[in-house]
């Protein structure tokens, strides 16, 4: 079928002077046929607008078609050894190149786009076509690349047909002839996918699309009022609208549904933030307490340590410093004000060269051999002896007691008193 | 609300003499649109369909058509009903759905392959318009630059644009559509037109002159507003198939080469996943084979060689 496509298509434009539509119909089977080879995109094009043009035309001559050949000839044995497929291909275009070259000028008179048509010949006669005598056997390889199979997509864009079909259906929409209210239509200016950097990325693609016709609505405003149309809506013009108001309705609900929601998710993380937060303060209390009470009981057991060592009277404690933990105390004080004591020099702190150079040399406080033992001294020391005491028999002696315990009763008396119990 | 209608219809039409007194030629725009779906959408088709038919008051919605392969029926269901273009939905397999635009008599058809729809109903946007208020149609740059654009670009101005005076049509502009081309689809959007306070800009130039505008023009609304728009839906994407000279028939003038079919990509889709199974399979038929040739299967010994020259038989 294709084949009589081919073979007819040179011979089908005379022919089929009246009805275009055949003739078309035709061109486009050996077009399709074509198109099965593996061909650059751009050549499909150029094929494209080849027959198209074809169509437009009624009375092919053949001088053109001379021509063709005569230019086809030059090329012509370079290409069949090289590249059967590509001559092939140019070659199946031949026929129609050669109507449309002869026929094109009556109509461009007439269409007035003359010049774009010139530059399309001029293209053509750059892929120069092949012989009509080559045709046979051009076409026996044409079947073979159709058993071959068809596997490259065949487009279609035939230009010509489809400005002929727009300027048959198209509105006039030029501002000088129309005014803007009768179509509303805004081109804008620039391609808006320039303006997306990716498609997927929908925050930016549909900025690009609001930016369109954002333009569009502007300028659109701007040409109806100063062609007097009526554009914004008085406040008062109450009418049906696309989105009845139950769903309006339901979209404002659902609007304060999240807004509330966002709120109250909000609140909820502050809360939790918060109560994490107050944790954390109450563990560093806890922890301050901890190393507080580490610190104190640390602090007593060096000295009480050092006391141990050195003994009470090695650091003037007196009976009653000992009794309530004077030295403890001070040491604590002693502790916390440490560095102020650091800043104005006190004796508790290290002494002068002079004195370290001494206790070094002699020692600290002297030799603790025979501190406890008895001396001139201890024995003249009465300041423990109270006649009283030692009146009211208290044989255990020396204890602190004033008024005493009462003594022991005798056998007799506890026997009886157990008796009692 | 009819003296509203009323009194500004009156200054249209004068402004309508006025361009008469200059010259120009009025051509009667009239466009009626057939909007009908084919058995067998979704719901969501259904209610895209809805949408549409809600924003076109010069559309007249008909029941679902029944067969999916006498299309140039539809040609006459469209002369019934005075309508010159058809927008036909065209779902299949319960999925996919396609978009005829036609111009009926004899004007060109093309098909659309829609992905991505979204109706106004489940968008919930919160802009909203008049029902049947005419919109201006924002096109692409890129419409321009095409034949086959352009092409759809007319069919889009007839279909989605609503013809001045249309019969139930709003006689105020409060929304805009937008058609941009992107990855070579055209995507559809639509915005209702907000007109905001303008933020006062730093040159006190442009407020006076803003003011003496504002004097002039009392009776078409403050000057000094800015517009924002605020989507309203619906939202689809359109990957255009074909460009037919007819109506529903006539030679194909425009195929999309980059359009695949759903059914190809599923297949596609379908076929990966098959792989895996496949080149285990291949795999194993090759290691059986292999084994086979080197004697290894059960009950199959090594085959002699043909001519002679195995070893079995030479050395025999």
């Amino acid at each position: 079928m294709a084949k009589k496509g081919v073979t007819q298509s040179p011979k089908a434009g005379p022919k089929t002077k009246s009805p275009v539509r055949d003739g078309k119909s035709v061109e486009k089977k050996s077009d399709r046929r074509k198109s099965f080879e593996p061909v650059v995109e751009k050549m499909v094009e150029a094929y494209g607008e080849e027959w198209e043009d074809e169509s437009d035309e009624e009375a092919p001559e053949t001088n053109g078609s001379k021509g063709n050949k005569r230019k086809a000839r030059d090329d012509e044995p370079s290409e069949e050894e090289s590249d059967s497929e590509d001559s092939d291909h140019e070659h199946g275009g031949i026929d129609l190149e050669g109507i449309d070259d002869s026929d094109s000028e009556s109509e461009l008179d007439s269409d007035g786009d003359a010049e774009k048509d010139d530059d399309k010949e001029e293209e053509d006669d750059d892929e120069e076509e092949i012989d009509v005598d080559e045709l046979s056997a051009e076409d026996e390889e044409d079947e073979e690349q159709i058993a071959a199979g068809t596997r490259v997509r065949q487009t279609i864009n035939n230009k010509e047909g489809l400005l002929a079909a727009l300027r048959r259906f198209a509105l006039d929409t030029n501002p000088k002839t129309v005014p803007f209210a009768f179509h509303q239509s805004v081109v804008s200016s620039k391609k808006t996918e320039d303006s997306i950097p990716s498609i997927d990325d929908d925050l930016q693609r549909e900025l690009a699309f609001m930016n369109q016709a954002l333009e569009a609505a502007r300028q659109g405003r701007a040409l109806l009022r100063k062609e007097g149309v009526p554009f914004t809506r008085p406040t008062d013009y109450f009418a049906e609208t696309v989105r009845s108001d139950e769903t309006m309705q339901k979209v404002k609900a659902k609007l304060v549904e999240d807004a509330t929601a966002k709120k109250a998710a909000a609140e909820a993380r502050k809360q939790r933030d918060l109560k994490k937060f107050g944790k954390q303060v109450q563990v560093q209390k806890q922890l301050e307490r901890q190393k507080q009470k580490r610190e104190t009981l640390e602090k007593i057991n060096l000295l009480k340590r050092k006391r141990q060592e050195g003994g009470s009277s090695a650091l003037g404690a007196t009976e009653a410093d000992d009794l309530f933990d004077v030295a403890v105390d001070n040491e604590l004080r002693s502790a916390g004000n440490s560095k102020k004591r650091a800043a104005t020099g006190d004796s508790r702190g290290a002494p002068n060269a002079k004195r370290q150079k001494k206790d070094a040399k002699y020692g600290f406080g002297g030799k603790k051999r025979f501190s406890k033992s008895g001396d001139a001294m201890s024995s003249g020391d009465l300041s423990g002896f109270s006649a009283k005491r030692m009146k009211s028999g208290g044989a255990a002696g020396g204890g602190p007691k004033k008024g005493g315990k009462a003594p022991r009763p005798g056998k007799s008396r506890r026997k009886a008193m157990a008796g009692k119990r | 609300m009819a003296a509203v209608y009323k009194s500004l219809s009156k200054s249209a039409s004068k402004a309508d003499k006025e361009t008469d007194i200059n010259g120009t030629v009025q051509r009667k725009n009239k466009q009626r649109v057939l909007i009908l779906s084919s058995r067998g959408v979704t719901y969501r088709h259904r209610h895209l369909l809805n949408d549409l038919a809600a924003m076109l008051p010069h559309g007249r919605k008909d029941v679902k058509f029944d067969s999916k392969s006498k299309l140039y029926q539809l040609n006459e269901l469209a002369e019934l009903y005075n309508c010159n273009n058809v927008l036909f939905f065209e779902a299949r397999k319960g999925k996919d759905l396609y978009m005829w635009f036609s111009k009926v008599p004899n004007g060109p058809t093309v098909k659309f392959h829609a992905q991505n729809l979204h109706t106004m109903e489940e968008l919930h946007f919160t802009g909203n318009c008049l029902k049947g208020s005419r919109p201006i149609l924002s096109f692409d740059g890129a419409f321009e630059s095409e034949p086959h654009l352009r092409v759809i670009k007319e069919i889009f101005l007839h279909i989605f644009g609503v013809p001045q005076g249309a019969r139930k049509s709003k006689p105020f502009i409060d929304h805009v559509m937008g058609f941009s081309v992107a990855d070579g689809k055209i995507w559809v959007r639509n915005y209702e037109i907000r007109e905001v306070e303008k933020v006062k800009s730093a040159d006190d130039n442009n407020n006076e002159d803003d003011k003496s505008k504002k004097g002039k023009s009392k009776g078409s609304g403050d000057k000094d507003t800015d517009i924002s728009l605020v989507e309203i839906g619906p939202r689809f994407v359109l990957t255009p198939i074909i460009i037919q000279e007819g109506a529903f028939g006539g030679p194909i003038i425009y195929e999309n080469k980059r359009f695949i079919s759903p059914n190809q990509v599923r297949a596609e889709l379908r076929k990966a996943k098959a792989g895996r199974h496949v080149a285990r399979m291949e795999q194993q038929r090759d290691t059986l084979a292999r084994r086979r040739n080197l004697g290894l299967e059960s009950g199959g010994a090594k085959k002699r060689d043909p001519t002679g020259l195995d070893t079995r038989e030479l050395f025999a």
